[in-house]
């Protein structure tokens, strides 16, 4: 199973990833209906880690996960009341403006369109042992606030 | 109602004197002829405004304008352009931004934002997600763009909304100002900033979370990868990315095409001080992308110490870092990055106001202005000179209300034959290209380009005989690229009528003309734009068609300016062009037979060789018969 790992200092902030998101799930091109979204002013790109925090939190368990990829899967019966949002700490989901449903990364399916049109390599999708070498450099970077 | 693919299929109108919005349908016909952005927003203005109109007058009118690829998958998709009739020039101006301000506009369901009239007190307009309404603004009057746009943030209470504002200077009508977005991106040409302060306007501000339709997604998917791929492989976008635009500081002094000393020469001693790589080493925080760019040539750079700290801000460009650089023969990197904040939150143009700076400097030097003239002594190279005058302009005060009108207009104030120093063409301020040092199809661009002095509205032509590229044009019949230094007998004017009309391609698609130097393959041509486009709006287009609609739109500016009182008359370079170059690699080159050229390319466009305008054939072939009536009843009004 992998995980999908963000290299920040590498991203420009030019939202191509957001755009290939709605592209691919919605056929339309949105930001706003991206389920990667680049925070400018940092120039960071944040999407769901896999932390399954959010798991159990639906009041009416509309939210799941693929056991295939270990992406977190929202059911098409999401009333968007938003509590899966508040339980993210990341910020990595989102209220479609159009559907009104929760959005959230769902690999897409195990092969994630964003990592592969990412022109600045800022996105990747890793084996557990690889992700978890860049995990462990951004933790040690965040500890050492180098 | 109409479902449009790839255009949001809507026009904002902000009546100001009535504070009254009106939304109204975009044309169908009108975008199939004109595409959008400048295109359809000179049909607009042709329209809309009377011949000899007071630009900073009610009557004048800006068109904040977006393309079909504004926002989209396209690269170099963060484009947005202002449109409307320039203070400086009197004629037919565009401003161009990047940032997210354009995609962000669109996401708000708006192709275009029609600003007309004027408010009696200050207002700024709130557009989000289809509806507008316009806003008091007596608090941010006098206040600097960051500080405008902060507060603006704040009270709209939408942290991801983008806000372009005018600054101090366009509040006070200075010829020079701009129309800043997201902080520190600049639609800076031609004063937009003075049009909107004129119309009491301080900012425009825009969030959407709408959708941009796709006609056909699958083709469109595979078009626009096409089209990344080919991006990838730009010739440039290594440059791009390491060095930004600044890096053509260095590349273009040892090319001897560095504008220096008021274009004394082109060649800039102490260039290694403010080069790309110098900016690079000491001051660069990150780079910073605009909307859907995968080449990323922004910068964003910090002054940490010293009298001249900054904090992190975005640029300099190449442009300001020669104009307020070698251009004033000053080599003080971090004045220069300190120069270019100041202008930005102000609103000043970097270009305009380093042009008139190095101006001032020659017209000290030569004893046409005194030191109790200017306020104190102004040596070249001054870095203190240089910041007190941009104060001085951006408020007005002392020589910087001379300053202000632009350098035509101060040349002629300051009289002695200062005229014939000032570096402008229609009024606009020269840019930091020179056409002796780097290639002859710039004195075309530089003569011909609608908005006056331009080095890029709508292309940069020494790709071709400077850089050797054809930027997939041969299927146009674009000659081999010449000598850069030739001027008669071998295509100039047909390759420069090609390459502005690829540039005009992007112009009216919305997106950034950095993607068109190159070779087949590498860069992208009118057949990309033409398949992403077709793709997008299900609209079938071929490159021919879409190169005349390319064609219809840069003839129809041309009428405006006939319009306004343009002709071949006017299609001038300034008298140092013609003056050999003092020193460097191009020691002795100078412009010597424009007229020659000029004469190639009217008659490669069609137009007519005595005076310069469009023939009623040529307007003819291009379904403008409507203009030509309209100039020809002009011309003869019973």
């Amino acid at each position: 199973m992998k995980a999908l790992i963000t290299f920040p200092e590498r991203c420009t902030s030019c939202q191509i990833c957001e755009l290939y998101c709605s592209l691919k799930h919605f056929n339309v091109l949105s930001p706003a209906r991206s389920r990667i979204s680049v925070v400018r002013r940092f120039n960071t790109p944040v999407v769901c880690v896999q932390c399954h925090l959010c798991l159990n939190s639906c009041p009416h368990e509309f939210v799941s996960k693929d056991n295939k990829t270990g992406a977190v899967i929202i059911s098409e019966e999401c009333s968007g009341c938003g509590t899966c949002l508040n339980l993210c700490p990341y910020g990595a989901i989102k209220i479609d403006p159009t559907t009104k449903k929760a959005l959230v990364c769902d690999l897409c399916g195990g092969d994630p369109e964003c990592v592969s049109r990412c022109p600045e390599d800022a996105l990747a999708y890793l084996d557990p042992d690889k992700a978890a070498y860049h995990k462990r450099v951004a933790f040690a970077k965040l500890s050492s606030r180098r | 109602m109409d479902q449009w693919f790839g255009y949001m299929g809507k026009i904002l109108r902000a009546d100001l004197s009535e504070c009254k919005i009106t939304k109204e349908p975009l044309r169908k016909d009108m975008a199939k002829s004109y595409i959008g952005c400048t295109g359809y927003a000179v049909r607009i203005l042709w329209e809309e405004l009377k011949p000899g109109i007071d630009p900073l007058g009610p009557e004048n009118k800006v068109v904040f304008s977006t393309g079909p690829l504004t926002g989209t998958l396209c690269p170099g998709s963060g484009s947005y352009e202002i449109c409307f009739k320039s203070p400086l020039t009197g004629i037919w101006a565009e401003a161009r931004s990047g940032g997210v301000f354009g995609p962000k506009m669109k996401f708000s369901g708006f192709d275009f934002i029609v600003l007309e009239g004027k408010s009696e007190e200050p207002v700024y307009l709130w557009v989000c997600d289809g509806e507008a309404e316009i806003r008091d603004a007596k608090h941010l009057w006098g206040k600097t763009v960051s500080e405008v746009t902060d507060i603006i943030l704040k009270e709209i209470d939408s942290p991801e909304a983008s806000v372009a504002c005018i600054g101090p200077a366009g509040e006070k009508l200075v010829k020079a100002a701009a129309v800043v977005n997201d902080y520190y991106r600049v639609a800076a040409r031609c004063s937009p900033g003075a049009v909107l302060g004129s119309k009491n306007l301080e900012a425009v501000a825009v969030q959407g979370t709408k959708d941009i339709l796709v006609a056909e997604p699958e083709r469109f998917t595979e078009a626009v990868i096409r089209a990344e791929e080919v991006a990838l492989k730009n010739p440039f976008r290594e440059f791009w990315k390491a060095l930004g635009t600044p890096g053509l500081l260095e590349l273009n002094n040892a090319a001897g095409s560095l504008p220096t000393k008021h274009g004394y020469t082109t060649y800039f001693d102490s260039a290694d001080k403010i080069s790309g790589a110098t900016l690079n080493s000491k001051y660069l925080v990150k780079r910073e992308a605009c909307f859907g760019c995968p080449f990323g040539c922004g910068r964003l750079t910090e002054v940490k110490h010293g009298p001249y700290s900054v904090p992190p801000h975005g640029g300099p460009e190449y442009e300001t870092m020669c104009m307020l650089g070698s251009f004033c023969s000053h080599d003080n990197l971090e004045a220069i990055i300190k120069a270019n904040y100041l202008c930005n939150n102000y609103g000043l143009d970097t270009i305009s106001v380093g042009n008139v700076i190095a101006f001032t400097m020659e017209c000290y030097e030569r004893g046409l202005l005194t030191a109790s003239d200017i306020g104190g002594k102004l040596e070249w190279g001054d870095s203190e000179g240089i910041l007190a005058l941009i104060e001085k302009i951006a408020r007005r005060e002392g020589i910087g209300d001379m300053l202000a009108e632009g350098v035509r207009s101060a040349a002629i104030k300051i009289g002695k034959g200062a005229s014939e120093l000032a570096m402008q063409i229609k009024g606009l301020e020269v840019p930091a290209k020179d056409p002796r040092g780097e290639a002859r199809t710039m004195a075309l661009q530089f003569a011909l380009a609608p908005r006056g002095a331009c080095h890029m509205h709508p292309n940069w032509p020494s790709a071709w005989d400077s850089s050797k590229f054809d930027d997939g044009l041969k299927p146009f019949g674009l000659p081999p690229p010449a000598d850069k230094f030739a001027e008669t007998g071998v295509g100039k004017g047909l390759a420069y009528k090609l390459m502005s009309l690829h540039g005009t391609i992007c112009e009216i698609m919305g997106t950034c003309i950095f993607y068109v130097w190159g070779f087949e393959g590498s860069c992208l041509t009118p057949k990309n734009y033409a398949e992403i486009f077709s793709t997008l709006t299900g609209w079938h287009m071929d490159q021919f068609e879409l190169m005349k609609a390319a064609e219809r739109v840069w003839n129809l500016k041309r009428c405006f300016n006939v319009r306004e009182g343009i002709s071949r008359e006017e299609d001038r370079l300034p008298k140092r062009f013609f003056e050999p170059v003092a020193t460097g690699p191009a020691k002795g080159q100078a412009v010597k037979n424009l007229d020659g050229m000029l004469d190639e390319y009217y008659e490669s466009s069609g137009w007519d060789t005595g005076t310069g305008v469009p023939t009623r054939k040529k307007l003819e072939e291009l379904g403008l018969q409507d203009i030509a009536d309209q100039l020809e009843k002009l011309k003869h009004p019973n």
